[in-house]
């Protein structure tokens, strides 16, 4: 579905990503793991057409996408659910929702998604008419999520979805991802909390200082020793 | 002396004041919150829009609305050109870059306008009927301001409807709370800055082709401290919120009216600098306006 292949970011003069290559399935849920600064995002922004790229290459469906701007990269299929969430603040609840839909023109595709993203999330549908601003750090963490939804993705990226949740509202969101991926969605999860991320996970790469250190399996890398003493902290 | 006629009158005219702050502002406000440039060229689209309805308005071109439409939908696709052709090279700038550009943009409109036409005030003259005066209650108007408060009303009331519901109005509030977020939902932000160009000079024209009515005159230079001053409406109401502009407008229309006609008459000159020292003090108070994002919610 996408291939990351040599790819580096750099801002200015320095380098956030050096020569990561990583490649996600069509259905599959791949996760990229590694400390703060590892390049994580900087790897999702360069996919999605955010990030200065130096050199590689991105190639979706078979298409290079390397050069192109953001909106023909989702037109592509690619839904990005950013860190820090990024809601609209000054929108409502629906109309960010209808905002993850920009580029479609089906509305009664459109509607039927909505409702769905009311089903997974009941909260978003009692909050509708809300300014999103007002809604807590879980709410707006489902908005965001149900935002890339909206556009009926073929890969979704979400970054660091758990991020200063508390616990209950991250096990439901990481029910919804594990169920989205049960659908066939292909994801590409990054992910501070490492266990739980391998968990869900088919496969995953670590990164480190920008470059991926290890990759396999998640099932293989939840018991790797070295995952575990530098991710895992046991 | 401060009877209920002559406060009266004074309401109506800071209210026809306002509406042509307001639709000025409003401009400058969209293109400033999406891309945090503050576009100096504002004032001259407006003059530019004047000019081109004075020549209509000598030709005599009948309906009347139509020298005021014209210029309005010409000056629209001005405004496109203008960034497509100064402001879009530039994107991701600093933002003293853009500034310093919209200067150059604002001298070069105003220099060729000298060159061609010649820095020489011309009368703005319309048709008898349209300065008619009407007494209401002692209360005295023209035509025009009726016409000027009846159409920005209006033309507001259609971009408020535009904004809120269609699906580039969305894309615009959101691009303007947050770019980066705007595009990963897949916006194009250059058709987005190119509508808020279209449709913010737009205005802005109509504003120059009811400045130049009612004061009568045209000339090269009119743009400016109208410009100026919107763009203290745009500043004092919050900059980028667009309800904003339309307050700051009016606020400032009223302020300026009450000042020269409820103090003594000695105090009139200096109608401007008491404008400015308002500014200072409402963002004293409320640095991002009054209706302006606190820094936080702004990521």
């Amino acid at each position: 579905m996408v291939r990351v292949e040599d790819l580096t970011v750099a801002y200015g003069g320095i380098e956030a990503v050096r020569g990561v290559s990583l490649e996600v399935g069509e259905g599959e849920l791949v996760t990229l793991i590694g400390n703060n600064g590892a390049g994580k995002t900087s790897t999702l922004m360069a996919i999605s057409g955010m990030a200065p790229i130096r050199s590689g290459r991105i190639v979706i469906d078979g298409e290079e996408t390397t050069k192109l701007p953001p909106h023909a990269i989702v037109a592509r299929g690619v839904a990005h659910c950013p860190e820090g969430r990024l809601v609209f603040g000054r929108l409502t609840v629906q109309e960010n929702l209808r905002l993850g839909a920009y580029q479609r023109k089906d509305s009664a595709g459109v509607k039927q998604d909505l409702d769905r993203v009311y089903a997974l999330f009941p909260r978003l549908l009692e909050r509708r008419s809300q300014l999103a601003g007002t809604l807590s750090g879980g709410e707006q963490q489902m908005l965001a999520i149900g935002r890339a939804l909206m556009s009926r993705p073929r890969l979704l990226m979400l970054d660091e979805p758990s991020l200063g949740l508390a616990p209950l509202i991250v096990q439901r969101i990481f029910s919804v991802i594990q169920q989205l991926h049960e659908e066939g969605v292909t994801i590409l999860l990054v992910e501070q909390n490492a266990h739980l991320a391998l968990t869900v996970a088919d496969r995953a790469y670590v990164l480190e200082t920008g470059e991926v250190r290890l990759a396999g399996p998640a099932k293989q890398l939840i018991d790797n020793p070295e995952v575990r003493k530098a991710y895992l902290s046991q | 002396m401060f009877t209920p006629t002559y406060v009266a009158q004074q309401i109506i005219n800071g209210v026809n004041l306002g509406s042509m702050y307001a639709l000025i502002a409003i401009g400058l406000t969209m293109v400033y919150g999406l891309l945090r440039l503050i576009n100096f060229a504002h004032g001259d689209l407006l003059m530019l829009g004047a000019y081109l309805g004075l020549l209509l308005v000598s030709a005599a071109f009948t309906p009347l609305i139509l020298t005021l439409f014209i210029p309005m939908l010409v000056i629209g696709f001005v405004g496109i050109l203008v960034e497509r052709l100064a402001y879009r090279p530039l994107r991701g700038a600093p933002e003293v870059t853009m500034l310093i550009t919209s200067l150059a943009v604002s001298s070069i409109i105003e220099n060729s306008m000298v060159m061609t036409v010649t820095a020489q005030p011309r009368a703005f003259n319309l048709p008898a009927g349209v300065n008619q005066l009407h007494t209401v209650a002692g209360v005295s108007f023209s035509t025009l301001d009726a016409l000027t408060v009846g159409l920005s009303v209006a033309l507001m009331a259609a971009l408020t409807l535009y904004v809120r519901n269609t699906r580039t109005g969305i894309a615009m509030r959101a691009a303007a709370e947050n770019l980066r977020a705007a595009r990963l939902m897949g916006i194009d932000i250059n058709r987005v800055v190119m509508v808020a160009f279209f449709l913010g000079s737009m205005l802005a024209a109509a504003a120059g082709w009811l400045w130049a009515a009612k004061y009568s005159t045209v000339e090269p230079f009119m743009g400016f401290l109208p410009g100026l001053k919107a763009f203290v409406a745009a500043v004092i109401g919050g900059i980028g919120v667009i309800p904003g502009a339309v307050l700051g407008g009016y606020l400032l229309g009223f302020a300026e009216i009450f000042f020269v006609g409820f103090l003594p008459p000695a105090y009139s000159g200096y109608r401007d600098a008491f404008v400015f020292a308002l500014l200072l003090l409402i963002l004293l108070i409320r640095p991002n306006g009054i209706l302006g994002a606190s820094t936080e919610e702004r990521a």
